[in-house]
């Protein structure tokens, strides 16, 4: 894929995170990160609030310490990003164990589930350096072991909170009806720097009643073993290269149409959008070779999968749409045909790019969903 | 116990936008009305809210919800539980 030079017209912070999301391949990316982060006109403030929107920081600071910039950058900015770095690979290194136990426990029990999002990321898109930002440990499960996984999870030590909601009744309420996870499960441990370890299980690619899925069990079938850094000889059932895409383009797609990630301010991100891009890039041959096309039409999702590609071509500069042969869909007056509930974030005439540095993404609701556009 | 049918209705036309302009068929399942998943979510809480009641766990399921008639008798008998 050819790689441009970002457009630097939201500034040399929003440049550089852009740059990192994308991942850097070459001496020429890391020197233009590098020039931008001595850049006269950077401002440190807004590198650091928009990377922790993001949830880049562990990123960036990685990026700063090893292009060696210790003492061109403010000391004690320097300081908090080898800290954060620190406490996020210690957080990974919690994370990955308490994933394997779960993992564990869950086969012990017969149930068919993967590993997805962060923890799989960092080793895979991420090189196992620990700068890949999780809140949470994810796994897919399939619809019909629902109560038996949340038998196995309670006995883990795990229960449901929605404490993390701005309005935890409404999230209690939805995850009652909405059946396309379990509701959040959330374990205390007395471990320093991480009090508490969060588990979310999803049984759906999108959401309960969405008109575009892909069937769990279909896309469960035949995981790959992904072996878990530092543990020789474990390895974590995952989504094989197709569906790991669709998943992550799904839910991407997800985060971004439906009003409530808005409203809690986890919609779209940088690094979400990052992480596309490099499972496009790891997996080249095997997402272009037909499969992922068919499947996509078979199931109906390709104008969500297209969508997501054209706002990650007009925010990165690249060619996925073409790459994939989708350029005549994901118009997006059509997906707003088909999901009319107030549910759903009504247009805000924005570009993709400008709604990912925007900082009041929830005050973003224009009155009419008629007047949708792209 | 006082005639909820002003509030229920107008806690339903918050949300449905197809029972905004016409008057209320208490047969019609509400997913004819503009109801789904998620704005049954909001229907729900505005319904605890406006009534001052709790659905519980069993009682959050379609059924419970799926015409006008049966979600105003699931709020009656929650708030005569409430009162008594």
């Amino acid at each position: 894929m050819t790689r441009s030079v970002p457009d630097q017209s939201l500034g040399p912070a929003w440049a550089i995170l852009e740059l990192l999301a994308r991942g850097i391949v070459d001496d020429s990316e890391r020197q233009m990160v590098r020039n931008l982060l001595l850049s006269e006109t950077l401002d440190w403030g807004e590198l650091l609030e928009q990377a922790l929107r993001h949830k880049m920081l562990p990123m960036l600071a990685h990026h700063v310490i090893s292009v060696g910039l210790r003492f061109d950058v403010p000391a004690t900015i320097y300081q908090h990003l080898e800290s954060t770095l620190e406490w996020n690979r210690l957080q990974i290194e919690v994370f990955r164990r308490e994933t394997v136990r779960v993992a564990q426990a869950l086969g012990a029990h017969g149930i068919h589930f993967v590993v997805t999002k962060g923890m799989t990321f960092e080793s895979t898109l991420y090189g196992g350096l620990g700068t890949r930002h999780m809140n949470d440990i994810d796994f897919m499960i399939a619809p019909r072991d629902r109560d038996t996984v949340m038998s196995v999870m309670q006995a883990l030590g795990y229960r449901p909170f929605f404490d993390w909601a701005k309005d935890a009744r409404r999230e209690e309420i939805s995850s009652r009806l909405n059946r396309d996870h379990l509701p959040k499960l959330a374990r205390e441990i007395d471990q320093p720097g991480t009090r508490k370890i969060n588990i979310d299980i999803a049984n759906s690619l999108t959401w309960t009643k969405s008109p575009f899925d892909v069937p769990v069990e279909e896309a469960l079938a035949n995981p790959v073993a992904q072996p878990v850094p530092g543990m020789p000889g474990v390895s974590l059932p995952c989504f094989r290269p197709t569906y790991q895409f669709l998943f992550t383009v799904l839910h991407l797609f997800r985060e971004a149409w439906l009003q409530k990630f808005v409203d809690f301010g986890t919609d779209v991100g940088l690094m979400k959008f990052g992480d596309v891009l490099r499972l496009i890039d790891q997996n080249h041959d095997e997402l272009t070779n037909g499969e992922l096309l068919r499947i996509a039409e078979i199931h109906n999702v390709i104008h969500p999968v297209a969508w997501v590609l054209r706002h990650l071509d007009e925010t990165f500069q690249t060619r996925t749409q073409k790459l994939f042969a989708l350029e005549k869909y994901g118009d997006e007056e059509l997906l707003a045909s088909q999901m009319q509930s107030s549910a759903y974030v009504r247009a805000s005439g924005q570009s993709m790019r400008e709604r990912l540095q925007s900082k009041t993404r929830g005050a973003v609701r224009p009155a009419e969903p008629a007047h949708r556009g792209s | 116990m006082d005639d909820i049918t002003t509030q229920f209705e107008e806690c339903l036309r918050r949300h449905l936008r197809s029972a905004k302009p016409n008057p209320i068929n208490y047969d019609v399942e509400l997913v004819q009305l503009g109801l789904d998943s998620m704005t049954a979510v909001a229907v729900l809480l505005d319904m605890e809210k406006t009534f001052g009641i709790r659905f519980p766990d069993d009682m959050l399921v379609e059924g419970t919800f799926r015409t006008a008639g049966r979600l105003k008798e699931a709020v009656q008998k929650l708030r005569e539980q409430q009162a008594s």
